[in-house]
């Protein structure tokens, strides 16, 4: 065992980083690879023109992805986002419609948002249901709710001020800053806030987390609403892009969050994972996506590719793990 | 452990009892036998995946692919019938033996790679949907003879051909969870995986056998549900996962493995299909219920939670 | 010398049942005052009180003097008092660093985390530890036991911890950490450090402690200075009587060979073991962890099959790939972690007892529960479990009782080959001896006893036979009659000595 800890000692500072941000140099090498490889074939897919539509279209995926690694960091999931989202993009569109100043229309989803999963992280934590039951619950009550209010009715003739993701700065369109700009911020303060350091050790340990002087209950009502912040962001971003909001919820879109955190090396037994591991995987999906538009595979087959790269990623995540933990065991 | 059990079932007895009630007080075609066995006929392919999905969550699992399973093994019953020219009855074996592979696979992933069941499922559900709308490229597959609708539109005497063959697995899947050997493995593997493992289980057969189980009757509820709608399309049981897991945790089954009976599923399922066809006649449009059922879920467990705490003390 | 902290009177009741009662207990400085009893006479109660984590009813706590009554682990840390907990309250996935300053992490003037300074703490505290080869940037999952609680004691002195308590620190540490422990012990009580020490390895307190407290049943026996006890006269005060004899080995007449192993290898962990292990016989295994005794059995076992050698049982060469294969040839395997790879804990004894043959139990695939509930019985008659019945859960019963349900389970296969891994770890004086008792009744039956353990008197006592394992190959062999304490202990310490140079 001393020999473990010799050879800790000796590794160069690039390996050490490697092996501490493994998963995010997969996935950035899996993006770099399909830029070189798509661009090869077809060079219109590095044109500023999809470059910038794979980024600002799917932004508001890396968004919600963002709170999401949040949540399971702590050691919990929430399969209700994307109902959260449906719902939230509904309010900010109806507000909108029905004459509210624009800033009323963008804070109060967000605001809602945070209610909402405040009050599912306090369920968790304080009523100790498991979080896949309650936020299975509220999958149910939102996307019904949501229904059965509207009738999954067209939202349209939102104020043009309101379209906030059509809003362009340096020619580049708001919703990449809001990707890169969130993503910085909230990996800055996982690396150097205390209760960013909090939702690693209630998620790693609880018990050794209360015994250090943590509240995990506190932690963990904390990350959910978090989440739903950034459900609300998310839900902006979504619900702008386009001329129109569909009053329903957006298929798959929770499964397309908790892939892209969990392929961004988030690991869903808690307690390890960045965001921008998550936001890297949430714009890996966009390109795979695009880039099979550009390679001329039938938008049918979309699925199934995006779905045997998952199942590789996972694969090769887990025998990477596997080696990195019998490394471990010396 | 047991005692536990009774007590949530018990709940859930009380629940459904007060539902009924409230609900047969609502509306006068509810009470009715036509009414309940049409709706036994319209739980049947829900009830079926339900009965496996306890196995796997009881063995600590879960499988998120079954919606997918059923979509993608419809598509293929429709394209060997159609495209491939097999018999019907020929490709209806082979439609259920590739969900069978399909939950193979799953398993596989699983117990060779170690990647946690979540995450295993959520990609394959990914991959088979994929796989659907890519082999279907979004046509739908019809006429489809006579005597195949017999399954999901028959009876048999007087009660739905489907729910005939849900009564039968129901009674299969209680007696092998509750009683055989298999049963006690699957109940010790997800109550602790190294114990059972160190005391001889055949676990990673075990967890095998369950997924492939699961694919098999995924597939086997796409046939049904294919002969109920006489027509084949790609999105077919989208969502379906949701509803069965819902359902089996309403029961009693513990997420987190070890615990839960078959008997619980079956409670969770008639709740669940009562207070859809309820709330339907009442008037509540159909996303209503929906609400319902998530509403009934939560509460259920804080229940549950609660009346366990005081008695543990 | 005045108390850093002093108890008087202290009571707690968990749900009516009264757990601690009127104890009185203090700690000065530079001292270890060992805390001993056998499990559930409240130790780890009482240290949840000095640690802030349970509050008493009812007494007095004085801290310097002052009184003192803490709402939580941090506020008795920051009155310097800190716990180093027996399961190590640790985050295996973050750094070695971050663990030490969890909960008072150090900031920068712009109110962040300042990373920098406590990677550099880090470092001082470790090397006041004599931990040099601790990385403060490794993960901690990835350091061994020892290693991981050198970090918790350096996140007790980066509190400025004055008092330390410590549970149990010794439990899953081999020979040789122990001993680097001891001497890291004795430099914080030189350095004015108070510690509370609590173990059951009598050997550890006589070597260490200035004074003894013994608690039974909630109850202070009584507190002495070590120099007027003996190891006699303590196991009297902890378990109430005297117990007359600690290993009560039979003599058996020893038949033919059952096991033998030869060259038998596993990967590079387990290197050309050759054994034989004959009816009859106890074979003890010596050997610190990680020198493959464990792995040893788990390849006898069929959990990690065997790359190399051969298995012989009746002097017939066997394959063993699974649990099961083992388990069809007579072989019965009572694993080192009782709760992991024992116990399916939320289960009852009835199915624990019944997992290891449900076949036998069952006609067609389906389970005899009239069956199965007379074996539960008779386990409970036979092993004297103290239990409400055969449907009461495991998880409630007290570690002697746990280890004997796991035996329990295994004899229902009715082996003739029975390896058991640290059958008495974690188990208090009365119950050993029960268990001890068992197994000279087992070899007395004919049985052969392959035996693992960490306790060079448990090796020593219960052995007909002992073997010495080093870095996963068998070193040296002793007879009872020469297997004395310098001998063996000098094969494992030796041994490792050249394997720690390295």
């Amino acid at each position: 065992m001393a020999v473990a800890g010799t050879l800790n000692h000796r590794r160069s500072g690039l390996s050490r980083l490697f092996e501490a941000y493994g998963q995010e140099f997969v996935v950035l090498g899996a993006i770099v690879a399909l830029f070189v490889i798509v661009g090869a074939v077809n060079p219109r897919f590095l044109g500023d023109n999809n470059l910038i539509n794979i980024f600002s279209g799917n932004a508001y995926i890396a968004v919600a992805a963002i709170g999401m690694s949040l949540v399971i960091i702590t050691g919990h999931i929430d399969v209700s986002v994307g109902s959260l989202i449906g719902v939230l993009a509904t309010i900010a569109g109806t507000l909108a419609v029905q004459g509210y100043p624009v800033w009323v229309a963008w804070t109060v989803p967000v605001l809602v948002g945070v209610a909402i999963n405040t009050f599912v992280g306090a369920l968790v934590a304080y009523a100790r249901i498991p979080s896949i039951v309650v936020t299975l619950g509220m999958l149910s009550i939102l996307k019904g709710g949501l229904i059965s209010v509207t009738g999954g009715t067209w939202i349209t003739d939102m104020p043009p001020e309101f379209f906030i993701a059509q809003k362009r700065l340096f020619g580049i369109p708001a919703p990449v800053y809001f990707m890169v700009i969130l993503t910085m911020l909230m990996a800055f303060w996982m690396h150097y806030a205390s209760l960013g350091r909090a939702i690693y050790a209630v998620g790693g340990n609880p018990e050794a987390a209360r015994a250090s002087g943590l509240y995990p209950e506190r932690v963990c009502v904390l990350a959910f609403a978090m989440h739903g912040f950034f459900a609300g962001i998310a839900a902006l971003l979504f619900a702008t892009q386009l001329q129109v909001i569909q009053s329903t919820v957006p298929p798959n879109l929770e499964l397309t969050v908790i892939t892209a955190s969990v392929i961004g090396g988030v690991s869903i037994l808690g307690g390890t994972g960045t965001v921008i591991g998550s936001t890297l995987a949430a714009i890996l999906f966009a390109c795979i996506s695009s880039a099979l538009v550009f390679l001329n595979v039938s938008a049918y087959w979309l699925r199934a590719v995006l779905g045997l790269l998952i199942l590789a990623t996972v694969l090769a995540d887990m025998t990477r793990r596997r080696r990195h933990r019998a490394a471990g065991r010396l | 452990m047991s005692r536990y059990l009774l007590r949530h079932e018990a709940i859930l007895a009380v629940l459904l009892a007060l539902a009924l009630a409230v609900l047969a007080m609502q509306s006068d075609r509810f009470f009715t036998v036509e009414n309940l066995l049409n709706q036994g006929r319209l739980m049947a392919e829900v009830g079926l995946v339900a009965l496996a999905m306890t196995f796997v969550i009881v063995s600590a699992g879960i499988d998120l692919s079954v919606g997918s399973i059923l979509g993608l093994v419809a598509i293929l019953l429709g394209v060997f019938w159609q495209k491939l020219g097999m018999p019907l009855p020929l490709a209806m074996v082979l439609g259920i033996v590739v969900g069978g592979l399909a939950g193979l696979v799953n398993g596989i992933i699983i117990t060779r790679f170690r990647v946690p069941p979540l995450i295993a499922t959520l990609a394959t559900l990914a991959l088979y949907r994929g796989l659907a709308e890519g082999i279907s490229q979004a046509r739908s597959v019809r006429g489809y003879p006579e005597w195949f609708f017999v399954l999901g539109q028959g009876e048999v005497l007087g009660v739905p051909t489907q729910l005939w063959i849900f009564l039968v697995c129901a009674v299969a899947a209680a007696v092998v969870l509750g009683m055989s050997t298999f049963g006690r493995a699957t109940y010790a593997t997800g109550a602790n995986i190294v114990a059972a493992r160190f005391s001889g289980i055949p676990v990673d057969r075990t967890i095998l056998l369950i997924y492939t189980a699961s694919g098999l009757i995924a597939g086997l509820a796409a046939i049904i549900f294919v002969s109920r709608v006489s027509t084949t399309r790609s999105d077919m049981g989208t969502g379906l996962e949701l509803d069965v897991i819902t359902a089996v945790v309403l029961g009693g089954t513990s997420i987190f493995g070890g615990r839960g009976t078959i008997i619980g599923t079956l409670l969770g399922l008639i709740l669940m299909q009562a207070l859809k066809n309820g709330l339907a006649l009442a008037g509540v449009k159909g996303d209503g219920t929906i609400v319902v059922i998530g509403l009934i879920l939560i509460a259920t467990i804080i229940i549950s939670n609660l009346v366990r705490r005081d008695t543990d003390g | 010398m005045s108390a850093l902290i002093e108890l008087s009177g202290i009571s707690k009741s968990f749900a009516n049942v009264r757990v601690l009662q009127d104890i009185s207990f203090d700690v000065r400085a530079g001292e270890v005052h060992a805390l001993v009893g056998e499990n559930g006479a409240g130790k780890s109660t009482l240290i949840k009180i000095m640690g802030g984590v349970h509050r008493a009813d009812a007494g007095e706590m004085r801290v310097d003097g002052e009184a003192a009554n803490f709402t939580s682990p941090r506020a008795a840390a920051t009155k310097g008092i800190a716990v180093v907990h027996q399961e190590l309250l640790l985050f295996p996935d973050l750094s070695v660093a971050e663990n030490i300053f969890m909960g008072h992490a150090l900031r920068a003037k712009w109110g962040g985390l300042d990373w920098p300074q406590m990677r550099e703490r880090a470092r001082a505290l470790l090397d006041r530890l004599q931990s040099q080869h601790i990385d403060v940037d490794a993960r901690v999952g990835a350091l061994s036991v020892a290693n991981r609680q050198r970090v918790e004691i350096a996140r007790a002195l980066s509190q400025d911890a004055r008092v330390l308590i410590m549970d149990e620190p010794t439990a899953s540490l081999v020979e040789e950490d122990v001993q680097q422990l001891l001497s890291i012990v004795r430099m914080l009580r030189e350095k004015g450090v108070g510690i509370v020490y609590v173990s059951h390895k009598l050997p550890e307190i006589f070597a260490l402690a200035d004074r003894v407290t013994v608690l039974r049943d909630g109850a202070r026996v009584g507190t002495a200075a070590i120099g007027e006890l003996d190891e006699r006269k303590l196991v009297s005060m902890m378990v109430g009587r005297p117990i007359d004899q600690l290993f009560p080995k039979r003599d058996t007449s020893i038949g033919a060979p059952l096991l033998e192993l030869r060259k038998l290898g596993f990967g590079g962990v387990v290197r050309d073991v050759s054994l034989t292990l004959r009816a009859g016989e106890i074979l003890g295994i010596a050997g610190l962890i990680g020198s493959g005794r464990t792995e040893t059995a788990l390849t006898i076992f069929g959990i990690t099959p065997a790359t190399s050698g051969e298995i012989l049982v009746d002097g017939k060469a066997v394959s063993i790939h699974s649990p099961q294969q083992a388990r069809d040839l007579g072989i019965a395997y009572v694993p080192e972690d009782r709760g992991l790879q024992g116990l399916v804990r939320p289960q009852s004894i009835q199915e624990n007892v019944s997992l290891t043959v449900l076949k036998t139990l069952a006609k067609g695939g389906l389970i005899d529960h009239r069956k199965e509930e007379r074996l539960a019985r008779e386990s409970i008659a036979k092993f004297g479990i103290r239990a409400r019945g055969p449907r009461q859960i495991v998880k409630q019963l007290s570690g002697g009782n746990q280890q004997k349900v796991v035996l329990a389970k295994w004899l229902a296969t009715e082996p003739r080959i029975l390896i058991m891994d640290e059958p008495t770890r974690g188990i208090d004086v009365g119950a050993k001896s029960e268990i001890h008792a068992l197994m000279s009744a087992l070899a007395a039956r004919g049985l052969g006893i392959l035996m693992i353990s960490s306790e060079l008197p448990e090796v020593l006592g219960m052995s007909d036979r002992v073997l010495v394992m080093k870095n996963g190959t068998l070193v040296a062999e002793f007879d009872r009659a020469d297997a004395t304490a310098e001998a063996v202990g000098a094969a494992m310490t030796l041994a490792n000595a050249s394997g720690e140079a390295a």
